[in-house]
């Protein structure tokens, strides 16, 4: 079989795109269910919490522009018929993340009497761009086009996503914080580690009986063989963190960052799952990759660039993480 | 409700409001540069107060700058799905290229930028107050870049309605493109130098006379004297560049109505585009000719020639002429107050009255130049490609209107709560004066920001 770049093309964006949807569900993941959490935190906590993504929201959220980019660039086709078809749920993302982005800005620099009023846009924030990005993901699933009982799925997706963000955004502070905070954000992962795991299995019901081309593909031998590794694998790293948050945090605070990977190797089995489903179409059952891609001589351009400077990219990412390691206290209060 | 005009309002909203922020921070970066420079090689305690307080202006503006931004990139799936439909395969890498090689960038390192100063050395602090710097001027190349190559499309064929690239250094360095980056550039630099000259003669007015006031104060105003005529010469160069590749929108600008030489130059009217002619004209003769062809015989382009092809003239004319005020008084300003502070080094009361109110001059001016380009665009989405009515989306009117109405509400609050901490940190500044935790104690002062970030 020879190389063939109009075929390649298009497959190695879908790759590129599906891997900066994953990089900022699981980075900004966290952010967002730390503004969350803020709910249920008080006003020294929450200032550790700010502390312990302050440094990083802005990167992370750049995964989500580099995502919806790549879709626009690469599969101009789709980009339209997806984000008209969700129209109110995209705005209603763009509104919670534009509160979120302002108010860790605002929080810092009102006078101290307009704090907590930011403090709550913060959280209002958060909580909308996860719903709307849990509904999207469910409406998604069932097809784009939904009546009132796929509404009805998108919102209890909505939900569930949001406490997955939470259970995230818990891991993190487990990896970041210490004494009072460390050891409510245990108590917060375990009561969010359920709802994930409803979700997951909610949308991985709901994925083969929304098309019948997913449900042949899950479940006739021997398709049903290689699909098989990506739920018992979740299903164990669930309970081994399910056990785990019964120990924590360990004495010397070892492996305080296991949760955190743990949960983003969940992520990403769920997200292979879905990839693996729904591949090759980018809208489900109207529009393959293929169909909806740039012309290969405006990809073959992004590519070359892509190549060099993703490497460069991920490399300073990276050591902006590592600048910033540690315990957020310590960025916060010496 | 039509879906168009909606659609076109709410990303005239959007992007109105989007631009004020890049507008910012694409300069304050180099003066933040500037002032950790000056602290690098003098020592001098003062500048790297004033870099602490405008630092916390650019992280502000630039989260402002961000949301902003991803709202738009979202609202051309959303609401002119026609464009990326048609011009995908142009506007898709150039795109592309901006969130590789400038988002990522600035994003990476604002946060060493703003909370790193401890935990990296010196050198890399600086460094990173580089890169942010850099990242944000090159996302102004990239953005421009397309801005113009909608403006005057080159280096493409269409094939089945698509554009498709056939030479990218044309794409990219499209005919209009270097002199609208260096407009944007210069502007950007005059809305930072009065932005930094109005604040600190608020703080002035309020008693503060603190050597970092001082210091913001002649770096705003000598920047902004020191810029003004370049950017005159800049926009001159550029509105020729508009006769060349966009008559029709030049013809609006000027409102006349027929080609001819001996243009008068218009300078007050009401231009009434039923009756193809301009009410209560004051005019300079042969100014437009002088001004457009350097000779009074030369021959300037009319509306008339253009039937239905041309942009609405009221806008246009108008953006134009408020741009051109705001500079002309920029120029009165900032050649003053650079006057009084060199020879008398002093700054006279009312001065300091007028220049507060300037602080926002150079949005005025920014937004009133980018009406002008924009809407002396139309009726074109990309000059001769394709139609604005052609690119907007399926999307139902009522559902634009819901959403336009929450964004104006939001924009609205949000400039409003923006420009209040800016004054709010304006006078806060002034009042710690020199008195704030000292820069070879930093550590105060860094956390104190890090404790709110």
């Amino acid at each position: 079989m020879t190389f063939d770049w109009p075929t390649a093309l298009p497959l190695i964006f879908a790759g590129l795109m599906g891997l900066a949807i994953l990089i900022y569900v699981i980075l900004d993941g966290f952010d967002l269910g730390i503004g969350i959490l803020f709910a249920a935190a008080d006003d020294a906590e929450q200032d550790t919490m700010i502390a312990a993504i302050g440094p990083f929201w802005d990167a992370n959220e750049t995964w989500l522009v580099l995502a919806v980019g790549l879709l626009l660039v690469a599969f101009p086709m789709a980009h339209g018929t997806i984000l008209t078809a969700l129209y109110i749920p995209v705005f209603l993302l763009l509104l919670g993340l534009i509160l979120r982005g302002v108010a860790f800005d605002f929080r810092a620099k009102v006078p101290a009497g307009k704090k907590q009023r930011w403090n709550r846009i913060f959280f209002l924030g958060s909580a909308t761009a996860s719903l709307a990005q849990g509904y999207m993901l469910g409406v998604y699933v069932l097809g784009l086009d939904v009546g009132f009982g796929g509404m009805a799925f998108g919102a209890l997706v909505a939900l569930c996503l949001s406490a997955a963000y939470a259970a995230m955004g818990s891991a993190w502070l487990i990896y970041k914080t210490e004494g009072g905070l460390q050891r409510k954000a245990v108590r917060w992962l375990r009561t969010t580690l359920v709802l994930t795991a409803l979700g997951m299995v909610a949308v991985s019901l709901a994925t083969p009986f929304a098309s019948p081309r997913i449900f042949d593909k899950w479940f006739l031998w021997p398709e049903i063989l290689y699909l098989s590794p990506l739920p018992i694998l979740s299903a164990l790293l669930f309970l081994w963190l399910w056990r785990q948050t019964f120990h924590l945090p360990r004495p010397d605070d070892r492996h305080a960052l296991r949760p955190f990977l743990t949960l983003a190797a969940i992520f990403a089995l769920g997200f292979a799952g879905l990839a693996w489903s729904f591949y090759p179409y980018v809208v489900p059952d109207r529009l393959t990759i293929w169909q909806a891609a740039s012309a290969p001589e405006s990809l073959a351009f992004i590519l070359v660039g892509t190549v060099v400077v993703l490497p460069i990219i991920i490399f300073y990412s990276f050591y902006a993480y590592r600048v910033f390691g540690g315990k957020a206290t310590d960025l916060t209060y010496d | 409700m039509d879906p168009l005009i909606l659609s076109r309002i709410q990303f005239g909203a959007n992007i109105s409001f989007h631009i004020l922020f890049p507008a910012i921070t694409i300069a304050l970066g180099w003066v933040l540069l500037f002032f950790k420079l000056r602290y690098n090689a003098t020592g001098d305690s003062a500048w790297m107060r004033a870099y602490f307080t405008w630092v916390k202006v650019f992280a502000l503006s630039f989260a402002m700058g961000v949301v902003s931004g991803v709202t738009m990139s979202f609202q051309f799936g959303t609401n002119w799905p026609g464009y990326m439909e048609t011009v995908g395969n142009i506007a898709g890498p150039l795109l592309a290229y901006e969130v590789l090689t400038a988002f990522f960038l600035e994003a990476a390192f604002l946060g060493i930028m703003l909370f790193g100063f401890r935990r990296v050395s010196n050198r890399i602090h600086t460094l990173a107050t580089v890169l942010v710097a850099g990242g944000t001027t090159v996302s102004a190349f990239w953005i421009i870049a397309l801005n113009s190559w909608m403006q005057t499309p080159a280096g493409f064929e269409m094939r089945d309605g698509k554009a498709h690239a056939l030479d990218w250094w044309a794409v990219i360095f499209n005919p209009s493109m270097p002199y609208r980056l260096m407009h944007m550039l210069l502007a950007s630099g005059l809305t930072v130098s009065f932005l930094v000259a109005g604040l600190s003669a608020l703080r002035y007015l309020v008693g503060d006379r603190s050597e970092s006031m001082w210091k913001a104060l002649r770096t705003g105003v000598f920047t902004a004297a020191i810029l003004i005529p370049i950017q005159i010469f800049a926009g001159d160069q550029h509105g020729l560049n508009t006769l060349e590749h966009q008559p029709q929108k030049i013809a609006a600008m000027e409102a006349n109505w027929n080609t001819g030489p001996n243009v008068p130059l218009v300078l007050f009217a009401l231009p009434d585009e039923a009756a193809k002619e301009n009410k209560f004209e004051l005019a300079i003769p042969d100014g437009a000719s002088v001004v457009l062809r350097h000779s009074v015989s030369g021959v300037v382009p009319g509306l008339n020639d253009y039937p239905g092809n041309h942009p609405p003239v009221f806008p246009v004319f108008w953006g134009f002429r408020i741009m051109v005020g705001t500079g002309i008084l920029m120029l009165i300003v900032s050649w003053s107050a650079a006057f009084f502070l060199k020879r008398r080094h002093s700054l006279p009361k009312l001065l300091a009255l007028i220049m507060v109110p300037m602080t926002i001059s150079g949005w005025v001016a920014t937004l009133a130049g980018w009406y002008t380009t924009e809407i002396g665009r139309q009726p074109w989405l990309v000059t001769g490609v394709l139609k604005t009515a052609d690119a907007v989306g399926p999307v139902a009117g009522s559902h634009v209107a819901l959403t336009l109405a929450v964004y104006l509400i939001l924009y609205v609050l949000l400039l409003i709560a923006y420009l209040s901490v800016l004054v709010h940190l304006a006078l806060k500044a002034a009042k710690d004066g020199d008195a704030s935790p000292l820069p070879g104690a930093m550590n105060a002062a860094l956390s104190q920001q890090a404790a709110g970030e």
